[in-house]
């Protein structure tokens, strides 16, 4: 096939060029670390505890809080170390048990729990809405035991005991939610930026492909290759075909990565590699169109940077699609980016697989294909005019 | 049967006709020449003929069949060294030549062997693998020559293959332009170089504002001008004063001025040598003052004149 002869040589081409191999392999990394530091873990929070875990009180207290499965419980050494953690944002909140925690309690005395969060950070309130709800259920057969081993009833473990065993009427919320949350997904909510990043990056690298196709047309080559018994069609396809394949491996590996390493939650696996596959499938298709229309390349740059951040940020990668009014939201379906976010919405929020976002997926790779014909239409008419 | 067959192609480029109903034909192994100054519609009748350009009118006929850009048959016929470098310069010689073996649906083996012939045609085989950027112009030329040679094509279309060359690469050029030849390849080459049109070409078409202004051998070219040597005059101040002292004349057929050169007027005279001392006298009693004098016997420079009022040489 002699667009894969395009495209290998434009493989080579690219990688003989140190700068683009640095950018290649490393913009994909700087990604990863970038959603790892953004959201990375964002679907439990982080608590810290420190102090006297190993005693049974406080050991009960830990075991509680953490029950919960969007809690993740981390022992740390001390309460310094416990501070200076939260403070680094390794953890969300921390929780200082001090030290005889279990023997003041049973000898009838107050204990202070110390709750440490840092200003402003969602996952540390929840972590501290959390600590609120588990303390008094902790206390409360505490206090029921202390009060009746003081009142004779036998010592504080056998009046413990029996608190823990009895069924003490008390208050209980029970939180449902109703209706569509704007960011509910984790105790954090930070999940769903993840995709949109992602999709504003790839298609912009996608879409600079098209800037090589102006390059080889300016030098000719496409002109003559054309001479050949080479396809128009054959030639926009090959030039594309290789930048393609970077940015698929480029986008795939950001997904992978950030996942493997740091959590960050794609959904169904199967479904977000299908859904990036058409996302990207259409940034070549429009990189295609681009590299016939363009007659510089310094033109085919500029439009490819407005074109991949304003579509992008139409689309919803930059402000939700959730904060846009209807009229804005309906708009925003011209581009790829919002069928691609709410099919990310989907796998991420609503645990959605491969099979209910098949339309989208179809959809985008349909809109792909008539990019492309349209392109090679293009640069059939601009290779004999 | 003649491997090309041009019929009346035009092209059209807004108001102005680049192209105007251009015809003729090339036979296997015959080098025809399109001999026509820059802007003359040369690269524009190439592009039509080859098949990467849309003409407006007329018919292109390859190997008997009709031909049309978007017919990949009768491409694979043709070899086309487009007239700017259609390289790729951060890559060598050979990697260049590979990729388009490739386009020519060519097989590893033939490719492998084809590549090795074409380098060794040119002169580049020691520099194969080196970037083409670090070749020098006529290096990078040759290179552009060879593509088109890679699958051995019926018919060679070369659009000004030896501008900007140094005389040693265009010697190779020429060489290998009649070597193919040779070999019964048809060959359509285009310049705005009298002496390769001349030295090259079987058949010379003489295209000027896209038209084709005369067709044939040298011979029959030269013949257009007549029997007719020239006498070129440099002349000091305005050369229109000298037009009727020379037609005075004994001897003179007609005098021309040359458009494009400065002070240069022109007898034309039937034997210069004869006339010489008349022509010298008339001139100095009619008190125009002559700053040199140059004989020239008919060619194609000569005939370009006859035909267009101009000089070839821009
Ligand atoms: N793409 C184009 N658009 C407009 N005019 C053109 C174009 N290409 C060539 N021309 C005009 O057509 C005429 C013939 O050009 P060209 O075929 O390049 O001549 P040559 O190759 O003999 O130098 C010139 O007047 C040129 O300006
Ligand atoms: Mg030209």
């Amino acid at each position: 096939m002699k667009a894969l002869a395009f495209a290998l040589l434009g493989l080579r081409r690219f990688f003989r060029e140190r700068t683009n191999l640095f950018f290649v392999v490393l913009m994909p990394f700087l990604m990863i670390f970038m959603m790892g530091l953004m959201f990375g873990g964002t679907s439990q929070v982080r608590l810290g505890v420190s102090g006297a875990t190993g005693e049974p009180l406080a050991a009960r207290l830990v075991a509680s809080l953490g029950a919960d499965d969007d809690v993740e419980v981390v022992r740390v050494g001390s309460r310094d170390d416990l501070v200076s953690r939260v403070e680094r944002g390794e953890l969300h909140a921390g929780l200082a048990i001090p030290a005889g925690y279990d023997t003041t309690l049973r000898a009838g005395g107050r204990v202070t729990l110390q709750q440490i969060t840092r200003p402003g950070d969602i996952a540390g309130l929840t972590a501290g809405a959390l600590i609120a709800s588990v303390v008094p259920k902790e206390a409360a057969p505490i206090k029921a035991a202390g009060f009746a081993a003081a009142q004779g009833a036998g010592t504080f473990d056998e009046t413990y005991r029996a608190a823990l065993g009895s069924a003490v009427p008390g208050l209980d919320v029970k939180v449902t939610t109703t209706g569509e949350a704007v960011m509910p997904h984790g105790a954090a909510g930070f999940g769903i930026w993840a995709p949109p990043l992602l999709l504003l990056y790839t298609f912009m690298t996608a879409l600079i492909a098209g800037v090589g196709t102006v390059e080889n047309r300016r030098l000719g080559v496409t002109r003559r290759a054309y001479s050949t018994p080479t396809s128009a069609g054959s030639i926009v396809l090959g030039e594309t075909l290789g930048k393609l394949v970077i940015t698929l491996a480029q986008g795939l590996t950001v997904m992978l990565g950030s996942a493997l390493l740091f959590g960050v939650d794609w959904g169904s696996p199967p479904g977000a590699a299908a859904l990036v596959v058409a996302f990207i499938l259409v940034g070549a298709g429009a990189a295609t169109l681009l590299g016939s229309l363009m007659r510089t390349e310094a033109q085919a740059v500029s439009v490819a940077v407005i074109l991949g951040l304003g579509l992008g940020g139409l689309g919803g990668t930059a402000v939700p699609l959730e904060s846009f009014s209807d009229t804005m939201r309906t708009v925003a379906h011209v581009t790829p980016h919002a069928w691609a976010y709410d099919a990310f919405t989907r796998l991420v929020r609503h645990g959605a697989g491969l099979a209910d976002i098949l339309p989208t997926v179809a959809l985008l790779t349909a809109a792909a294909i008539a990019l492309f014909t349209l392109g090679a239409w293009h640069m059939h008419r601009a290779l004999t005019r | 049967m003649p491997v090309l067959e041009v019929d009346n192609i035009t092209k059209l480029y807004g108001e102005s006709v680049a192209v105007d109903t251009l015809s003729f034909t090339i036979d296997q192994g015959e080098t025809y020449g399109l001999l026509g100054p820059n802007g003359a519609g040369k690269t524009t009748a190439i592009s039509m003929i080859v098949g990467v350009l849309d003409r407006d009118a007329g018919q292109v006929r390859v190997g008997g069949r009709p031909h049309s850009p978007a017919d990949r048959r009768s491409k694979a016929l043709i070899g086309y060294v487009p007239q700017d470098l259609a390289l790729y310069h951060d890559i060598s010689a050979r990697e260049n030549l590979r990729f388009f073996t490739k386009l020519y649906g060519m097989s590893r083996a033939a490719a492998a062997r084809e590549i090795e012939r074409v380098l060794e045609a040119v002169g580049l085989a020691d520099r194969a693998d080196d970037a083409v950027r670090t070749y020098s112009g006529g290096m990078a030329r040759r290179l552009n020559i060879a593509i088109g040679l890679l699958h051995r094509p019926k018919l060679l279309i070369l659009d000004e293959p030896t501008v900007g060359v140094d005389p040693q690469s265009r010697n190779a050029i020429l060489a290998s332009v009649r070597e193919l030849a040779g070999e019964g390849v048809a060959i359509l080459y285009t310049t705005h170089y009298m002496e390769e049109a001349e030295r090259l070409c079987d058949r010379i078409g003489i295209l000027d504002g896209g038209r084709l202004r005369a067709e044939g051998t040298r011979r029959e070219l030269v013949g257009l001008v007549g029997e007719h040597d020239q006498v070129v005059f440099k002349v000091e101040g305005d050369p229109a004063h000298a037009v009727p002292v020379l037609e005075a004349a004994p001897g003179v057929g007609r005098v021309q001025r040359v458009e494009g050169e400065d002070g240069e007027v022109v007898a034309f005279v039937a034997d210069a040598r004869a006339a010489m001392t008349e022509l010298m006298a008339a001139v100095a009693a009619g008190g125009v003052a002559v700053r040199s004098v140059e004989v020239r016997e008919p060619d194609l420079e000569a005939v370009f004149l006859h035909l267009t009022g101009r000089a070839l040489r821009d």
